[in-house]
């Protein structure tokens, strides 16, 4: 284990004496004044990358790379999706000292690995003239300490699906602008139908309450000097949970597992008319809604009183503190993220929306939207995108917050509210960093 | 030895030292495996639980490791999730463990006496879903209780009993369900073998005394299997101690199955959710340790009542 330690060290050493005579630029491990730094040239990048990833579809965008760049070769491995065991394998991988070059990471697990020293920084090897391209409430989510951690890839904006048929026969004309139509458009639809609902709330998916949440306004994680700061008890959050609390207990929302067979039948059946979901829920509405053809259509996420929007889900490409290869690396993320062949590559991948502009129009000539009645569906998308609020942020250890709520929102049937579930898990998330030996003002 | 060494086969002296080296060879296979795949990582899991990652300020400096003694083991025993993981284990243990061996027994006894045509088809009916893997089992009885799929809820509401197994105060007894379907039919056919070993004319004996067939079951077998039945309850502790993969498929299924439900779910959430090796390791000897301890109580107890 020593000897192990000893070795891994003595690499890091010479990698790390590599980069400083190739090019002036350090390693991921001596931070670095982000002033200035001096980029390795990614022009003479080459060899062979490891690629993990649990996206759809994609190899086709490493069967083009590897065409269009000779001198670098990507080898993509299928993992499964992070929480089913793809963030498993890799943790695993790091502790090992094995990790693939570039991985695919979640925004709101991306600081977990960077604060444990597993990644090295994107802006390390990629500049502002790439990175400063992508919107700034997706780099504020990917630029911790100084730093940039990982290309960004898709950043889906939260929307609301409704099934416009069922709601004007409830007399419910357009979807619901605000949250409180949402509410009255619940109860005209309950009063036609007691046993429909018009949207299910998720206790196995506690992501979406972070996206209403901050969509609400609230900020659940922040930095202090040099400090995190907890503070998932903000009043904005408070206000959605007891919203959210309401539509439960009116039994407007239907407390369900998100992507479970229940919940499959329920929207099959026209027990469930709703979704609220991401740019990405499309796909799979459309294919647990045969039948149902025309008759849904996509809306903005109903606000509270002013235009507003979170994004829900997206990855980025990171590349690992194991890479032998990280110029190369860079390349290859790059190119994946910013380049209109790769999306081209990918065919139909699923009504994505992609971080970096303009690459989303190519997205949508690949999606069909018939089930959406012609709808436009992709300039719903850049509405919503446009509306996402910046400035939230995702903590150092986002297990610690995503595991107390999904364990207190799965009592919420028995009496639990979402509020005092929310509260417990700031508690526990505090408690959690603060064993890590961070430094958390709560 | 004097028929051996008049056979025609070359006789083979036994020179010192020679058996050891033969021992050795044969022996060195199995060594090897067990010191890489059991003691080593024994061995490790033991080491890392006494160092604990620490980061300072954001974090964005990178970890250090510090030794910290039992410091992950106090942390683990001092969690609610994991105590709480530890008390759902015991009353999980106090369901399935009468009803799964009592079954098995009643089973058992009876395959015994039922005529020897019938014997065999029952044994393998009562084995079938030993052979369905655990993974394989658990879709399906998640499908049979999932509100709105199942056809077993569906039939119950229209009988006007609405049910739902996912509850929080059920789902608990609807896992030993998964677990008493699993594993009544291999322990029947462990007890089963050992009736068979029952001496025949012990059972005539009885049956000339007049006692019943009750009787002899009771009074007769019963005692003559306690070794097997030891045996079973062993290896049921060890089992429930490694309860996961129901409770973790179930996970996914419903939210009344926290991603902490019982202890080995905790160590893999520590491990790979909280990236904290450090508890996971002090989790799973915690656990480890649990299941050595048990084992002793139950093998003494077994061992005893046979004495007596």
């Amino acid at each position: 284990m020593f000897r192990m330690r000893a070795m891994k060290l003595g690499a890091a050493v010479v990698a790390g004496a590599f980069l400083l005579t190739g090019c002036g630029a350090a390693g991921a491990d001596t931070p670095k004044p982000s002033a200035a730094p001096s980029l390795p040239s990614l022009e003479n990048a080459s060899g062979e990358v490891a690629f993990w990833s649990s996206v759809t579809n994609m190899q086709p965008v490493v069967d083009e790379f590897n065409k269009t760049h000779p001198n670098i070769k990507v080898t993509y491995s299928v993992v499964p999706s992070g929480t089913a065991g793809g963030y498993a394998k890799l943790s695993t991988a790091l502790q090992a000292g094995n990790a693939p070059d570039v991985a695919t990471i979640e925004y709101p697990y991306l600081s977990g690995y960077a604060s444990a020293g597993n990644l090295k920084p994107i802006s390390d090897y990629v500049g502002e003239d790439v990175l400063g391209k992508f919107p700034g409430q997706i780099t504020d989510l990917v630029k911790l300490g100084g730093k940039s951690w990982a290309m960004p890839y898709d950043a889906p904006p939260m929307a609301f699906y409704y099934r416009t048929d069922v709601l004007a026969e409830a007399g419910v004309a357009k979807a619901p602008a605000t949250w409180d139509e949402f509410e009255a458009a619940g109860k005209a639809l309950k009063a036609k139908n007691p046993n429909a609902y018009l949207a299910s709330f998720y206790p196995n998916d506690a992501n979406v309450l972070a996206g209403l949440a901050w969509q609400g306004g609230g900020k659940w994680f922040g930095v202090e000097g040099d400090s995190w700061k907890v503070t998932m008890d903000d009043p904005a959050t408070a206000k959605v949970a007891q919203f959210w609390q309401r539509m439960v207990d009116q039994k407007i929302v239907k407390v369900e597992q998100a992507f479970s067979d229940e919940w499959s039948q329920d929207l099959q059946q026209s027990n469930v008319v709703g979704v609220v979901g991401a740019s990405w829920s499309a796909t799979g509405i459309i294919s647990r809604t045969k039948g149902q053809e025309g008759k849904w259509a996509v809306a903005e996420l109903p606000n509270w009183g002013k235009p507003a929007n979170a994004m829900l889900g997206g990855s980025t490409f990171a590349i690992t503190k194991d890479s032998k290869n990280p110029e190369a690396a860079a390349v290859f993320t790059q190119w994946m993220s910013t380049s209109q062949d790769a999306v081209k590559a990918r065919g139909n991948s699923g009504s994505a929306w992609l971080a970096y502009p303009g690459l989303s129009d190519i997205a949508k000539n690949a999606f069909d939207a018939s089930h959406f009645g012609g709808q436009d569906i992709y300039s719903v998308y850049q509405k919503a995108s446009d509306a996402v609020l910046p400035g939230w942020n995702w903590g150092p250890d986002i297990a610690s917050t995503l595991t107390p709520l999904h364990d207190g929102l799965g009592k919420i049937t028995t009496g639990q509210t979402i509020e005092d579930t929310i509260k417990q898990a700031d508690k526990s998330t505090t408690d959690a960093l603060k064993s890590r030996g961070l430094s958390v003002t709560d | 030895m004097t028929r051996i060494d008049s056979s025609p086969r070359p006789v083979r002296r036994r020179q010192p030292g020679a058996g050891g080296r033969a021992a050795a060879i044969f022996l060195a296979p199995f060594f090897t495996l067990f010191v890489a795949t059991m003691l080593a990582p024994i061995a490790y899991a033991v080491y890392l639980s006494f160092f604990a990652e620490k980061s300072s300020g954001l974090g964005f400096g990178g970890t250090q490791t510090i030794f910290v003694g039992l410091g992950n083991y106090a942390s683990v025993l001092a969690s609610e999730t994991f105590t709480g993981g530890l008390v759902r284990l015991g009353m999980y243990c106090l369901m399935y463990i009468p009803v799964m061996v009592g079954m098995a027994l009643a089973l058992a006894l009876l395959l015994d006496v039922a005529a020897n045509g019938a014997r065999k088809l029952f044994q393998l009916l009562l084995f079938l879903p030993h052979a369905v893997p655990g993974v394989i089992a658990a879709l399906i009885w998640i499908y049979l209780y999932t509100p709105s799929i199942s056809p077993i809820v569906q039939a119950a509401a229209s009988g006007g009993i609405e049910i739902n197994f996912f509850d929080a105060h059920l789902v608990l007894p609807a896992i030993v369900n998964v677990s008493v379907w699993e594993w009544t039919g291999y322990n029947v056919i462990i007890l089963f073998t050992a009736l068979q070993a029952v001496p025949r004319e012990v059972i005539e004996a009885a049956v000339m005394d007049g006692a019943s067939g009750l009787r002899t079951a009771f009074s007769v077998k019963l005692p003559l299997i306690y070794p097997a039945l030891g045996v079973i309850m062993l290896f049921t502790i060890i089992g429930t101690l490694q309860l996961f993969t129901e409770p973790t498929m179930m996970h996914n299924a419903t939210a009344s199955v926290t991603s902490t439900f019982v202890p080995n779910m905790w160590a893999y959430d520590a491990a790979f959710n909280r990236h904290n090796l450090n508890e996971a390791a002090a989790s799973s000897i915690i656990i480890a340790l649990l299941a050595a301890t048990l084992s002793f109580v139950v093998t003494k107890m077994t061992s005893r009542s046979n004495k007596g």
